[in-house]
């Protein structure tokens, strides 16, 4: 990988890290004003990974929650608000976690994470399970498209397309894991001895900032639970 | 996670991590449809337990080991992670239901049909740390809700489809819905899986 691609990674430590820092803010209900810094410091993180199309798309999603709670629902028929307040206001919760996410998905390719998870220390169990899993989904998208595609041809509907579906895919799976395992331990995976990475690790003065950034963040969170400052 | 000779294989944990990528799915496609309605939501931990038995069946089927449903549930957790859904109450509700579906594989010696189904019974449990929240911090829940613009006779129906008594259907959907998902695991598994050699 050139050095210009080098760049785009994001560094899947501190990717985990702005999670954790997240996940803390989101379910401490924070002021509105440090919300918006956290959604400002996202996109503007976005950017910095050249995700522009990603950074609009929230920068919309979020608006429109925002919009949705403050002048639409209220406004509107009570069926309608008291189908989508909740889910509005866990929405507006999940917002920065699923910016994080999302980024992650997209500029922390599958060899970083591993090679991320194991720097700071995880289990080489858990490494080898989240990282078949996180790659079976684009798989489990494929395979239901094909499956979708046959039982169109064939016409079935209804409750048996549920059976269709998941047979096939049940079947898939079984395989795949054969497959995979058969493959996976050819190549070592149960060797006890520690694993060597084609990737190099080092986080760019981008995501370094960013991790500052989000201590930051906390930090304050915290001084304003505390009741340090006034707000 | 255990390393003796009994431990987990490589095998068991890829199919491990396979498996728990489809119950992942259908857990999320759930997820999403319960942001319509909140009596959705209450009832969104069973509907899961009805379609995501044959997944978990079938991984309890294949990986005969201890540590699996643990596993299982710490990678569903994790994900969850990243989406932002993850509050400390799912975190312990979480923990609990694997720890006892665990247990339950470990007293039937994994391979008995019966055993799994209890397992899977108490491990459907562990989606009611979704809604819990609702009860648990009702108050700050609803006094944000009223912050945000919401008129004062929805907030109260909202209060009221959150009744005390609601947990009881909280708690129930999941078992009644995981005892349904075992017996339509079952009808699959006779009709297809075990003709077809995969169990």
């Amino acid at each position: 990988m050139d050095e210009a691609r080098r760049c785009l990674v994001f560094d899947p430590r501190v990717g985990l890290a702005l999670l954790v820092f997240a996940n803390l803010a989101a379910f401490s209900e924070q002021p509105f004003w440090m919300e918006m810094t956290w959604i400002g410091f996202l996109l503007f993180l976005m950017l910095l990974h050249h995700c522009f199309a990603m950074a609009g798309k929230s920068l919309l999603i979020f608006g429109g929650i925002l919009c949705l709670q403050y002048w639409i629902l209220p406004a509107a028929p009570g069926w309608a608000a008291t189908s989508f307040s909740i889910f509005a206001n866990y929405a507006r919760r999940m917002m920065p976690c699923l910016m994080i996410g999302f980024l992650m998905f997209r500029r922390t390719p599958m060899p970083y994470l591993v090679a991320g998870m194991r720097k700071i220390h995880f289990p080489q169990r858990l490494i080898v399970a989240v990282s078949v899993t996180l790659r079976y989904f684009p798989a489990i998208r494929e395979e239901t498209g094909y499956i979708r595609d046959a039982m169109r041809l064939r016409g079935i509907r209804g409750l048996a397309k549920l059976e269709g579906i998941m047979v096939p895919l049940m079947v898939s799976a079984t395989g795949t894991a054969e497959e995979l395992s058969a493959a996976a331990v050819t190549r070592g995976i149960e060797d006890p001895a520690p694993k060597t990475s084609l990737v190099e690790l080092r986080a760019t003065p981008v995501d370094s900032t960013a991790f500052v950034v989000g201590v930051g963040l906390t930090a304050v969170l915290l001084a304003v639970k505390l009741g340090v400052f006034p707000w | 996670m255990n390393t003796q000779k009994k431990g987990m294989t490589g095998k068991d944990i890829i199919t491990v991590g396979i498996f728990s990528a489809i119950y992942f799915v259908i857990n999320f496609a759930f997820m999403l449809l319960s942001g319509l309605h909140p009596l959705l939501w209450i009832l969104m931990p069973g509907l899961i337990a009805v379609f995501a038995g044959i997944p978990f069946l079938m991984m309890c089927a294949k990986v005969p080991k201890t540590g699996a449903v643990v596993l299982m549930g710490f990678i569903t957790a994790l994900i969850y992670f990243v989406t932002g859904q993850f509050t400390v109450v799912i975190l312990i509700a979480f923990a609990v239901s694997c720890i006892l579906a665990e247990l339950c594989r470990i007293c039937s010696h994994y391979r008995s049909f019966r055993g799994n189904a209890l397992a899977y019974v108490f491990f459907s449990l562990g989606m009611i740390g979704s809604p819990l929240p609702i009860w648990i911090m009702r108050d700050s829940f609803l006094a944000q809700i009223s912050q945000q613009g919401m008129p004062e006779a929805y907030v109260s129906t909202l209060a009221a489809l959150t009744s005390p008594g609601m947990i009881v259907v909280l708690v129930g959907a999941p078992i009644v819905g995981a005892i349904l998902g075992i017996l339509l695991a079952r009808g699959m598994f006779r009709k297809h899986f075990e003709k077809a050699g995969i169990l």
